[in-house]
Order: C-alpha cells, then structure tokens, then sequence
C-alpha cells in the first residue's frame, strides 16, 4: 500500500511536469516583481504565460517598503521572482526567509556596469544617526535605458530557465520590446542635446537619476541620498540652496515617490518654481502620466525639458 | 551623481573603513521585573550571569524602546517611570552597525505623575501616559539618556485608562469617556505642536492596545482597528472593521510584526487573529488549545510569533501560514483565572533564544529559537515577571 502511493504520487508529478512542459493550456507561471518597473518588463517579457504579482506597487517607494505576510505567501509560491538587487529592496532578504521560496531570485541588475555611490553624508561616525548602509553602488540602474535593456535579457533567460517551453515566445517579446527601448533611448538623446549645456543642472529629492546622468548627461542634484531613508541634515539642504543661488541649476521637481516638502522649501527659498513631478523609482497609477517604463522615460524627459525651456 | 560631498573625501572614508580591525560581537541582556518585589535584574542573556539590580519605588512594567538603548520602568503603584540606560548601543550602519556595550545603569532622571500606564516610542519620540492625570509627557530617548527632562506635555480631557503616540509635529491621544470616565476611552484626538486639536475625534470605543509595525500604527476599538500613517506630514487615520465572518470579540493588546508587516492581537480568552491592514482579507484567526497568557512577536525571524498557554506550552504561530506549528512545554499549568497581575509567564526573544519567565519557579526558561527545543534555564530569585530583551550584534573598533 505504501509503496503503490509512492508510486502514485511519482507518476502525478511527472503527469504534471509533462503537462507545464508540452501544454500551451498550462498553468501560467507565477512570477513575482519587486517594484512597478521590474513588473512592467517582466509583463512585456512574459505576456499571457504568466501570472504577475507586484510587491512594491505604483508611487510605492521599495526603499522603506514593509512586506506583509501576504507578499511572503505570494513569494513562497512564486516560480521566479525578479528583484533589482544592489540593495534597492531593503526588504528582501527577511522577505525570502520568512517565505522560505524556493523560486530562483534574480538579481536583475546583473551584468550591467553599476556606478559607485559617490558620496555618503551619512558616513561613518557621523552623529546625525540617520546613516544607513546602502552598499557600494547605487542601485537605481534602470534610470538608464541601456541597463533596461540588461534587465529584459535577464527576464528572458530566467523565464527560458524556468519555462523551457515557452522559451521562443520570450525571448521573441522581450526583442520586439526592446526594440521599442532603443527607439525611446534615441528620443531622449535628442532631447537632451536640445538643451543648452549650461542649463543642464536640475534638483531633485532623492539621488535616484545617477545613471540617467551618466548616459543622457544630464547633472541631478539632490537633498536626500541614494535612499529614501535616510533624511537630508539641514546642513545638506543648505549647501544645496547656496548651489542653487549661485544659479548652477536650472530646474527643479518633485518625485512621485518622496515628500514634496523638502524640495518645495528649496523652491521656496530660492525662487525657482517646481517644475513638475518625476517618476523615480515607480510607475504612476493607470491612468496617470508614467504608468509604463516607456512612458515614464518619455515624462520625465519631456518634464525637465519643459521646465528647463520655461526657467 | 554629485550628491554635494566631494569624491576624494568618500574615498578617503571608505579606505579608513577598510583598514580599520572591526571585530564582530553579539551582546543581548534581558531586564526582569518582579511581580511582588521593587527591584529590577539586568542579566546577560548569553551567560545568565546577573550584570546589576535596581530598586524602584514599586513593582515595575517593562518597556523597551525601538533602539534598545533604554528600558521604560513604569510603576503604576509609584506613581513614577524611572529609566535604565541598556548598555548597548548600535552604531548607524543599518543591520552591519557598530555595537559598544557598557554596565547597564539607573539613568538620573524619571518621570512621575499619577498612575502611569502605556508607554509607546515612535521614532525615538516616547510618550508615557499617566492614567490618574489623563496626561501625556513625551520624551526624546537621546535627551533621557543625558539626563533630560520631557520635551513636552499634553493634556487630555480627563483622568482615564489612556495611551498617547508621538508622530512627528503630532501627538495621538485618547478621548476619555466623559460620562464614565472609569470605563474605556472612545476614540483618539490629534493635537498638534501648539496644543490645538487637528479634525474631528477618531471614533473608537472601547480602546485599549497600541502598537506599531514599520509605518503603521494600530489601535484596537469594540469594532475593528483604527490605522494610523504618517502622510505628507500629518498622521491619516482610517478604521479598519473586524471581518463579519470573524466570531464574537474583539482584541485588546496588540504586538507589531518586526520584518514583516502585520499586528497580532488577543481575540476572545482562547485565540489570537492575525492583521494584515492591507491585505483583502485582513483577519485571520488562529484558535489556541487553552486560554492565552501571553504573546511576543519575533523581531529577528519575521516568520514566527509565539503565544504562551495556560497549559504551560509555547505555541509558535507561523504568521505566513497562519498557523501553530510547534508547541514547547516549559512550565506547570498557570491559570488565567484570578487578577491580571498575578504572575504568569512572559516571552521574549534575546537573538537565537526564546526566554519566558516562569514565575513561580523563580527561573527563566530559555528555547533555542531555531530548534524550538529547551536550552538552559536561568535562575532569578524573587518572581521573575515582566521580561524585555535587548541587544544584537555589531563590529566593535
Ligand atoms: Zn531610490
């Protein structure tokens, strides 16, 4: 009896494999996204062969995210889970444990050139108490198109690893998406080139366009860090205002994921008009202005180069 | 990214760094009220050596602040909190900190008033409510520890059985019911730094138990939870109703998940419900085998929760299946029938070690929290009561 129910329960899970295997009716494979960019490559990637959860969602800032046991439950069920790595998900690692997932997470940052954080403020011995250790490198890779395209490559092989079969069907989505990235890498090339160079300094609350600079040439100035979790010292803000008075930055902009306030006090003070919201580290709602990668790249572009043109 | 500090003095930090001999260390120490005697034990957690004892004016209930750097002696009878420095302070590198240890000590400073109660921390703002006054001192912890006095004071209606949480520029406190003012309060006012009262009462009766998980606040009313955030800088509160499908009760102590987001309350004599604010179904109950003397949160394994029974077993709770999936035995029955204050075990968790008291005994039992099996017990004269646990590990320079 024992050993026919070994038997049994041998020959379902090899029924059930050759089904995921050789059926398109199959069930979709369950991936999980950390954050709303990650999400919308993983969707573009996959298409309708998987089912797609979200922890960090639209204007949610995954620096300070809090997992709930709901997202743990979601994680320990996953086939994939897609992460950006370099420490932007503070959250990750308790999330992985208390899932207990046996999914492969991947580090889709992987294989792109990461940049040094410059500067920590909040360095060693510093008696503000707000310094955190955020690692060595910045993690907002995906500010550049370029790096997107790292990212979609990385779906597509952990998709491929995971779901031999729907391997060419990937690997045919995430072409014909990247394609569309180049196209947009190209329109925000020109767009920066439009802008004369020496009104190409802006202000920003938190370090998050580091790439964006460094691929599109741009120069972002920023009170807070690299995260949002660490608080501008006033000391911060006040370099920062005196930068601005001797009239080295041209615009500034509020995010969508931090509070204004910070940035409307700088505005404030020196009597530069905020010059819109950009879109950091998470898409807009549906119906809002950046609710896709794309679409976030073509606002945030077409936002500091109407403000730049209007200063 | 030219985030205003030059390049050179980064890299001029991060050689030091490397340089620098950083050994790693890991302290923990438990502080152990009476349930009878003034007193309160400092004892390494790690060793069971006993680091010092203090007298208090009363019998004391113990609150540990966020930081772990103070521990809140609040004596009802007495009508004062006094203040234990911990000796262990982490320094600010997130979860690879600086750790110094040093004797703990009575801190010069305490905070009388009549009838003390809650003491609830929120970012290094603690506020400490005084029943027989119906006010609230909230102190800073870094001020406490240099001797200083509270930051300020705010009053509400009436004496009554309250609790008050510090948020920013704004101060929660409960409304006290007015016509009877020995029953519970029935809702909570925002007031803001200059004392003036921000919108209408938050209405919430029957109230009683606070607590926090990462950005959220929670309190418990007769009829579900009031959820309280900071947005934008000003707190925004929204009611939260029990399930209909959930029986008859409702919760009155509540913990906050450490890692994970969630509340874990009492619910009725024998069950706790776990709360997910922001889950569609945000209540789930778990029934326990006998009545409920007590329960913890883990801090460090965001998986785990622990309950202790009145058959003398330690249930662990899997809060992502929702579930008991071990239990322990460790004491002889203690009844909840009888006075609130009479003694009953109490959990915490000291790093990879569950310890719960157990009172009559005079020991402390301690469960390793990987295995969940016993460990060595701790020997405590007098009756071991109120328990908290402080420490963790960091490099030392
Ligand atoms: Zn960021």
């Amino acid at each position: 009896m024992l050993r026919k129910i070994g038997f049994a329960s041998a020959m379902s899970v090899i029924t059930l494999s050759s089904i995921w295997s050789a059926s398109a009716s199959a069930e979709p494979m369950k991936v999980v996204a950390s954050f709303s960019i990650i999400g919308d490559f993983a969707q573009n990637v996959g298409g309708d062969r998987i089912e797609l959860t979200t922890l960090v969602g639209s204007d949610g800032d995954a620096h300070v995210y809090e997992p709930s046991p709901a997202d743990a439950v979601s994680m320990s069920k996953a086939n994939v889970v897609l992460v950006n790595g370099l420490n932007f998900e503070g959250f990750l690692k308790r999330l992985v444990e208390a899932s207990a997932t046996k999914a492969s997470v991947v580090e889709l940052t992987k294989g792109i050139e990461p940049l040094k954080m410059q500067e920590d403020e909040h360095g060693h011995g510093e008696a503000s108490g707000h310094g955190h250790d955020h690692g060595e490198f910045d993690p907002h890779a995906f500010q550049s198109i370029s790096n997107a395209k790292v990212y979609v490559k990385n779906i597509a092989d952990a998709f491929c690893a995971a779901d031999a079969a729907g391997c060419d069907t990937y690997k045919a989505n995430a072409e014909a998406y990247t394609a569309k990235l180049d196209a947009e890498d190209a329109e925000v090339k020109a767009a920066v080139a439009s802008i004369p160079e020496e009104k190409r300094t802006i202000i920003t609350s938190h370090d998050a366009f580091g790439y964006f600079e460094h691929a599109y040439g741009l120069t972002f100035l920023a009170p807070e860090g690299i995260s949002t979790e660490a608080e501008a010292s006033a000391a911060d803000v006040a370099a920062l205002i005196k930068q601005v008075r001797d009239d080295k930055a041209s615009a500034i902009f509020v995010e969508n994921i931090t509070n204004p306030r910070l940035v409307e006090q700088i505005a404030g003070e020196t009597g530069i008009k905020v010059g819109g919201t950009l879109y950091s580290d998470a898409l807009s709602k549906a119906d809002g202005p950046a609710s896709t990668y794309i679409d976030m790249m073509k606002n945030n572009i077409s936002t500091i180069k109407a403000a730049i043109s209007g200063s | 990214m030219k985030h205003l500090l030059s390049a050179a003095s980064a890299l001029s930090i991060l050689a030091a760094a490397s340089l620098a001999h950083a050994e790693e260390k890991t302290a923990w120490r438990l502080f152990v009220s009476d349930q009878a005697a003034s007193v309160v034990h400092a004892i390494d957690a790690q060793t069971g050596e006993r680091l010092a004892s203090f007298d208090t004016k009363a019998p004391a209930s113990l609150y540990r602040s966020d930081s772990g750097r103070t521990v809140f002696a609040v004596q009802g009878k007495g009508d004062t909190v006094a203040v234990i420095s911990s000796g262990i302070a982490f320094g600010d590198h997130g979860d690879h900190g600086d750790i110094s240890v040093e004797a703990p000590r009575l801190l010069d400073v305490s905070f009388d008033g009549k009838k003390p109660s809650h003491v609830v921390d929120h970012g290094g703002d603690i506020a400490l409510f005084f029943d027989g006054e119906g006010k609230v001192r909230i102190v800073d912890e870094a001020n406490v520890l240099e001797g200083k006095p509270a930051i300020r004071e705010v009053a509400t209606a009436a004496p009554h059985h309250g609790v008050a949480i510090a948020m920013g520029d704004h101060v929660l406190a409960t409304e006290p019911n007015f016509e009877k003012p020995d029953e519970l309060p029935v809702g909570i006012t925002v007031t803001d730094r200059s004392g003036a009262k921000v919108g209408d009462i938050n209405t919430c009766p029957d109230l009683h138990g606070e607590a926090s998980s990462g950005n959220l606040i929670a309190i418990a009313c007769a009829k579900g939870l009031l959820i309280a955030r900071e947005q934008a800088g000003k707190p925004a509160i929204d009611f939260l109703p029990y399930d209909a499908t959930l029986p008859a009760g409702k919760s009155t102590t509540l913990v906050g998940g450490r890692g994970l987001q969630y509340f874990l309350g009492n619910y009725g004599p024998s069950a706790v419900v776990l709360i997910d604010p922001k889950a569609k179904e945000a209540f789930r109950l778990i029934d326990l085998p006998t009545r409920r003397v007590h329960f913890v949160v883990d801090p460090i394994r965001a998986k785990y929760a622990y309950v202790f029974t009145e058959d003398g077993n330690l249930q662990r709770i899997d809060v992502v299946a929702g579930k008991i999936d071990a239990a322990l035995k460790l004491t002889e029955p203690y009844s909840m029938d009888g006075h609130w204050s009479e003694p009953r075990p109490r959990i915490a968790v000291a790093g990879d070690r569950i310890i719960v008291s157990d009172p009559l005994r005079s020991v402390l039992h301690t469960v390793d929290a990987s295995t969940f099996e016993r460990t060595a017990d701790i020997a405590v004269e007098g009756k071991p009561f109120n328990l908290v646990a402080v420490g963790g590990s960091g490099e030392t320079h």
